[in-house]
Parts: C-alpha cells; structure tokens; sequence
C-alpha cells in the first residue's frame, strides 16, 4: 500500500513539475470557456443548425431556433424572395407560405415545431391555467394477464399528463447529460497516458523496474491519481446537472475503470506518437458509440442495458432499477478492467516495451507474456474464458456498424465477423505457445484446443445467463440451460473449429489469416444451418 | 524545396509504415456508417410520422365515449384504428383478446377541463410507441378544446415533411466527415513534431539544409495532404450513396483550409509546449472552445459547410475566402513562433 502511495505522489509530481508556469492559466480560461460554453448552448445545440431561412413580415413573435436565419422583409418582398427560392418559408403575421419543393416542405416542418412551444409560452402566460390547458389525460396500465403460480404485481398509480406539455419519450436529453460524464474522463486519460510514455522515453522505465516496487504497484499508483481527479469529476458533474453524487459514482465507477483500462494498452502497445493518437481515437470513438447507442432505447428495448448510460438515463428520469440491471452493464466493464491490470502486469518490462515491431507481432507477443507463467492446461481455457466480455463487446459493434447493410447480408456479415473473432480469441493463445515452442506435439495442441474451446464455452454460457435473466423471461433460459445434451453439439463443434486453426497454422505451415479463414468458413457454415433452425 | 518534399514524404512514409492510420480511417468508416445508419433509425423510431408510415404497423385503439368525437376523427387521420366499445369492461375483455392495444375512455360531458383515461399495456416497448404515436392526436385534440374555451391558438395547422434526415445528412453527416480528418491531421501535426522534440531528433533534422519553419511547415503539410485524401474519399462515398451535394469544389476548398487550420493551431501549440501531453490537452480543449463558439456566430465552418452543400444561395466562395485569411494570418504567427524551436 505505502508503494503505491509513494507512486500516486511521483506522478502528482511529474503532473506540478510540467503543468508549471504560465500552462496552468491557459488550461484553466480553457476549462472555463468550455464550462461558459456547455451553459450558454445547452439549449441552443439543435439538428439543423442554420439550414434553413425565413422571411418574416407583421406582428410574428421572436423566433429563437438555430435552424432558422431569419430575414425581416416587406409584406411586398416575401412571396418574390419565396418563389426565387431565396428563402424557404415566408411567415406573414399569422400566415405561413412555403413552397411545394422539400426543402421548403422540411421547412415548415421545423417551423412548426418552433411555433408550437412559442404558442404555448403565449397562451400560458395570457389565460388561466385551465382555459389554456383544458385537457388532462390519466394513464393507467393493464395488469399482464395473470399467469398461474406467479404473484400479480402491484398496479401502477395513476399518471396524469397535459399532452402539450408533455415532453417527448426520447431520452436525448438524458443521453446527452450522460455524455457529459465520459468527456472529462477521456481528457484525463490523456495524462495517465502520457505518464508511462515518459518514463518510456526518458528512459527511467528500467530505475524504476529494478526498484523493490512491484508491476501492478506501479500501474495502480499511477492510476490512483487520475481515478480519484475521475471519480472527482464525476460528483461534480452529478451536483450541477442535479443527481444523486452517490448514485452516479456506481454508475460510472465501472465505466471509468474501463476506460482507464483501455488508455492502459496504449502505452504498453504504441510505437511511435502517431499510434497513440490513432489508438486513443480509437478507444474515444468505440466507447462513446458502445456506452451511447444502446441508451438511446431506454425504455423501449431491454438490450438498452447493456449501456452504463442507460442506468444514467433512468437516474435522471427519476425511474428505479434493480440489482441485476445494474451489474448486467458493470460486469463486463469490470471484468475488462481486470484483463488490463493483469496484462499490465505481465507486459510492463522493459523486452517488451522498447523496440519497434508489426503491431500483430506484438500483440502475440503480449499474449505469450500473459500466459507463459503458468501452466498452458490451466492458462489456455482462462485466456479463453476471460476474454468473453471482450468478444461481446466487439459482437455488439459489429451489430451495430451491419444494421446498415441489407437485412439477408447483415445476418451474414455478423455471422461471419462474429466467427472470425471467437476464432481469433480461442485459437491466439495457443499459437503464442506454439510459437515459442512451449507446446509442440499433435496430442498436445489437439488437448489445448479442446481445453481453449471448453473455457469459452463456459464464459458464453456464463454471460449469456446473466443477460438473458435481465433481458428475458425465466422459462427461455431454463430452456437453454437445462438440457445438458444441448450444449454437447456446439462444445464439439467449437472444438472442432479451433483444433481446424491451430494444426492448419503449426502442422500445415499456413499463414495465420488462411488458416483462420478455414476455421471460420466452417465455424459460419455450421452457424448458418444453426441460426436456419437445421440442428 | 527538395528538402522540405524529403521531410513532407518522411512524414507520410511513417504513417503508412506504422499502419495504425487505417485505424483513423476504419473509425470515420465507424462513425459514418453508424450515426447515418443507427441514429437515423433511433431519430427515426422516436418520430410518430416515420412509425406510422412505415405501414406495417397497425395500431388499434378501443375507444370507450361519444362518438364522432374530434379526438377520434383525428386518431384516424394519423393512421390509427379507432374501435368503439360500449363500456370499458368491452374494451378490457377486447385488450386480453389482442383485439385493441391500447384503450381510451372519454367522458361524455365536457366542463372547462376534460379528463380522459387512457389504459397502456404493462409492457415498456409497447406502451411507449403508443405513447409517441397517440400524442399528436392528443395535442389536436387538446386544441379544439383550447379553441372550445375561446383562445385562438395560432399556427396550428401547419404540416411539412418530417425534416430530421435532410437536418441529418447536412448538419451533422457531412461537417463531421469533412471535419474529423482535419481534427486528426491537428493530432498528427503535434505528434510529428513533439516525437522530435522529445526524442532529440529535431537538432539532427535541423543540421538539414532546411529552416525550422520548414520542418514545421513541411510536417503540417504531410497532416493536410492525407486529410484532403481522406475528405474525397468520404464526398465520393456520400455520392455514391445517392446524396446531393452542391458546391463539391468549395465544400473540398473549405475542408482543406480547416485542416490547415486546426493543424497550424496545433502546431503553434506544440511549438510554445514542446511536449505531447500537454499540447495534446490544450489542443483539444482549444478545440472543443473553438467549435462552441463558432455555434455562436452565423459564419462557423460548420454551417458554411452545411449551407454549402444544400446550395444556400447567399453561401459562397467568400465566405470559404474568409476562412482562408484567418489560416495565413495564423500560419504567420506560427512562423514568428517556432523560431523558439531552434537553440
């Protein structure tokens, strides 16, 4: 504990040393701008932002929407301007022109938006409450029909709403609240970054690797700071947007931690600066449409769980959520949070860190230092177990990216994708063995396929027991978990897949793509008849 | 010139040595293919028109109150199917036989406030659709109601397209492709230069027959050549997905002038630092300030760009010009500057 105590202050050091003289005042106008600018533009952000233009004439009241530059013309000019298509809508007093094209149609739609809320404040404020709201709509909800042996929940109260003021289902605004929190974590991932890349280039990595201080002592004190300045964060954020700080530091506990656990790799993979600005963008790009995707179906789809964001979405809307709810999103992230720390601990040595290699040669590499210290029987089937939440994160992005394609290609093209990953993952571990000569007969990797292949079957099945209580009804995973010839056909299966890949690339010489591809076409083969209800 | 063609090639042979641009690439891919495909569809889901459109779906609603109601008669213009039932028992019995979705109960006398009940099903997804598609009924009807008590509500009767594709591809799709390059060229420029910095190279690049300031400007030009290679690959994908863009020259004139922009920003940065980390925080911070204001003013790249494309006639080559003096104006301070690098 004292070492990594002593590690947190090194690095708070290093931060004061270089964040000295005149730096801290730009950041902090900097910090304060954005913060000025967050507040003016909370409202003023819209989809559209200066597409369209109006020309106004008699009594309209003030139109304040950024998608409209407003041009103040004579009752005389609008029709002309209107028809040489110089602008796209004329509103005279209480009367609205547009033109048939549709861009003059979209127009008048945005238009009304606008009017309909500036209305509504008119109305408001000039008549009593009930003349101007006059409607009130109770919403109650039907018991599901009574199942028998199961207790019937309690009705829900009433809810009563006034539609016009009622705002929409679509959780953007919350979404947008909970993007908030991932910003300040990524600038600060930034110097945690850095941090190790330093002592990389200043060539101080060895002192410190020869000290009586532990890998995983290093990486946590490093991290320690910038986890505390996160978590900081974090309750800052929740006390000006209004949550509860306590709520949301579980929220976004494991969220941060994942974070932190990517930004880990970059320094431990990156060979020149280039890399590490491609890598973070990478890692930048990929959580924020993970974590923001997903939310956006709160309340209308149960995979919305997957998102840590979502849990945020309903903590702003004043909705509960359960135990299961929130480990379903948590889970993963922490898990892949432990993947790094152990990686990190195997790969800070300084063989590994310098020199220049392929970027997949070093990623072999990292798996051979992963799984070297123990015995493969035992390494193999826990690389392959572990590393589910990350074959799942990466199936949910290519479902993602495909929703764009055809439907009929897009079940393939996930099919395909989702093969060739668990290929990759089952089959790497054995081939860094195999590599470096630690495993070389025929029995031998024949036994380590079998091993790799019942480890990742047991982490999908895992995980897939934990979503399918959360996202679906108990009988669907008694069905899947009951029977224990079912789960036969796809371990031998998967067994079969891997053992393809790995004698393919040790025994048959071929590259490491071919011998994959043939693991995968016969992986998709057997899905495709799968998911066609043929076994 | 030759040394500085050396330095600009140098540049771009080690970001096609290390391959970890495609990364950059395969993420505006990302990016692109997501938002336009999956966010559309969410905005898309949210929007009561787009749902009621898309025709399979029919929603039936069991209406329990007088009939010919203006309530009723505009459930069924936004597409719903309106079955009347004597009493809400009749209704509730129809609901568990999936005879309606959802059931509305009217009371028959009206005050100055109605009270009406609408009865969901127990279920998020479904209830929550009917929701969105039942508002703007409700809102009309909420409005006869309002015209009832004797206010004029003005405005009300407007209709238009559903606008939020066309806002879409113009005000988000197209900037940010055109726009995420020209961040990561201003990455890739601090990058280029901090490198040699940090790692006492830049002495040794300097002994060249070659000035700091083209050094500098050699790296900034390697950042801007493969963002602009970048932006025509993403205007010809837009164009072969089938979306119109005018002013392709000057959308492309722009593109490359902000990337000029952000990378001599950047630069300067790099250049006051000297390291990665901090310029790298400064340069975002700077970046994310720069682009809240330009949401203030009416001439940002961001709507020139997007006014450019949907040919906004009083949007022109001048207003592109402008941001072509704020980059030479900026490049000449980065010169005066990076005299700091030399000694």
């Amino acid at each position: 504990m004292h070492q990594i105590l002593v590690m947190a202050w090194r690095e708070m050091t290093r931060l004061r040393t270089r964040f000295g003289g005149a730096s801290p005042v730009v950041v902090f106008l900097l910090l304060a701008a954005v913060g000025l600018l967050a507040f003016t533009l909370r409202d003023a952000v819209a989809l559209g932002s200066g597409l369209y233009r109006l020309a106004v004439s008699g009594d309209v009241p003030p139109i304040r929407d950024s998608r409209f530059a407003i041009v103040p013309v004579d009752p005389a000019q609008g029709q002309a301007l209107l028809a040489q298509q110089a602008v796209d809508a004329w509103v005279d007093g209480v009367r609205v022109h547009a033109r048939e094209d549709d861009r003059s149609q979209f127009a008048l739609r945005a238009l009304r938006q606008a009017l309909e809320g500036l209305e509504l404040g008119r109305i408001g404020m000039s008549y009593a409450n009930e003349t101007a709201f006059p409607l009130r709509v109770g919403i109650n909800y039907f018991p599901p029909a009574p199942v028998p042996g199961q207790v019937a929940p309690p009705p829900v109260e009433e809810e009563i709403i006034i539609p016009s003021l009622t705002p929409p289902p679509a959780p953007f605004t919350q979404v947008l609240i909970g993007m908030l929190y991932i910003i300040p974590i990524t600038f600060i991932s930034i110097f945690f970054t850095t941090s190790f890349m330093d002592e990389k280039v200043n060539r101080r990595l060895t002192i410190l690797l020869s000290a009586p201080i532990t890998p995983f002592q290093i990486i946590f004190g490093k991290m320690l700071p910038y986890a505390v300045f996160a978590l900081g964060a974090t309750v800052v954020i929740a006390y000006f947007t209004g949550a509860d700080a306590l709520l949301a530091l579980a929220i976004f506990a494991p969220t941060i931690l994942f974070i932190f656990a990517i930004y880990l790799m970059v320094p431990l993979f990156y060979r020149t600066f280039k890399d590490t600005t491609f890598i973070a963008m990478l890692v930048t790009t990929l959580t924020t449409a993970y974590v923001v995707f997903p939310a956006m179906f709160t309340n209308t789809n149960d995979l919305a769980y997957i998102s840590p964001l979502t849990l945020a979405v309903k903590m702003y809307r004043d909705e509960p959520f359960g135990w299961r709810e929130y480990l379903f999103p948590s889970l993963p992230m922490a898990a892949i949070f432990g993947m790094a720390m152990f990686a990190g601990t195997r790969l800070l040595n300084e063989e590994f860190l310098m020199g220049y290699k392929p970027i997949t040669r070093k990623i072999g590499e990292a798996i051979y230092l992963m799984l070297a210290r123990i015995h493969p029987y035992l390494s193999v089937p826990l690389w392959s177990l572990l590393v589910i939440p990350g074959v799942y994160m990466a199936q949910v992005v290519f479902l993602a990216v495909a929703t764009n394609l055809p439907l009929r290609v897009m079940v393939g093209a996930v099919l395909v994708a989702s093969a060739v990953v668990e290929e990759i993952v089952k089959s790497v571990g054995i081939l860094a063995l195999a590599e470096r000569g630690v495993v070389k007969s025929t029995r031998d990797l024949l036994l380590l396929s079998f091993l790799s292949a019942l480890g990742f079957l047991v982490g999908e099945k895992l995980l897939l027991l934990v979503s399918v209580s959360v996202v679906m009804e108990a009988p669907i995973s008694g069905a899947l978990f009951g029977a224990g010839v079912f789960l036969l056909i796809p371990f031998a299966a998967h067994f079969v897949f891997t053992s393809i890949v790995v004698l393919l690339r040790t025994k048959a010489r071929l590259a490491y793509p071919l011998a994959l591809a043939a693991g995968t076409v016969v992986h998709f083969i057997y899905n495709w008849i799968v998911t066609n209800g043929g076994l | 010139m030759t040394p500085f063609l050396a330095v600009v090639k140098k540049e771009l042979w080690s970001v096609i040595r290390d391959r970890t641009i495609l990364i950059a690439v395969l993420i505006q891919l990302f990016i692109a293919s997501f938002s336009s495909g999956l966010l559309l569809g969410v905005l898309s889901f949210y929007d009561p028109d787009t749902i009621m459109q898309s025709g399979n779906l029919r929603v039936r609603v069991g209406l329990v109150g007088p009939a010919g109601s203006v309530l009723e008669a505009s459930m069924r213009e936004s597409g719903l199917r309106v079955v009347p039932y004597a009493t809400l028992a009749e209704a509730e019995a129809a609901f568990y036989r999936n005879g309606v979705s959802a059931v509305i109960v009217m009371p028959q006398d009206f005050g100055t406030t109605t009270e009406i009940k609408l009865y969901l099903p127990n279920s998020d997804v479904v209830s929550s659709l009917i929701r969105m598609v039942i508002q703007e009924p409700l809102k009309k009807y909420e409005n006869h109601l309002r015209t009832q008590n004797g206010i004029d509500v003005r405005y009300a009767d407007l209709k238009g397209k559903p606008s939020t594709s066309f806002e879409f591809v113009y005000s988000v799709l197209l900037p940010m492709l055109m726009f995420f390059p020209a961040f990561v060229a201003g990455s890739m420029s601090i990058d280029a230069l901090t490198e040699e910095v940090e790692n006492k190279t830049m002495q040794t690049l300097l002994s060249a027959p070659l000035t700091v300031q083209g050094v500098v400007g050699a790296k900034i030009v390697a950042s801007v050549i493969l963002s602009t290679l970048q932006c025509i690959a993403w205007l010809g994908l837009m164009l072969l997905n089938g979306i119109e863009i005018r002013n392709l020259g000057w959308i492309l004139v722009l593109a490359v002038i902000v990337s000029g922009l952000t990378s001599t920003a950047a630069m300067l940065a790099a250049v006051f630092l000297k390291d990665r980390e901090r310029s790298q925080f400064i340069y975002s911070l700077a970046l994310l300030v720069a682009a809240g204001i330009g949401t203030l003013l009416d001439f940002s790249p961001i709507k020139t760009i997007s006014r450019l494309g949907i040919g906004d006639p009083y949007t022109t080559g001048w207003n592109v010009a402008l941001f072509a003096l704020l980059l030479a104006g900026l490049y000449l301070v980065l010169v005066r500057a990076s005299r700091r690098l030399v000694g």
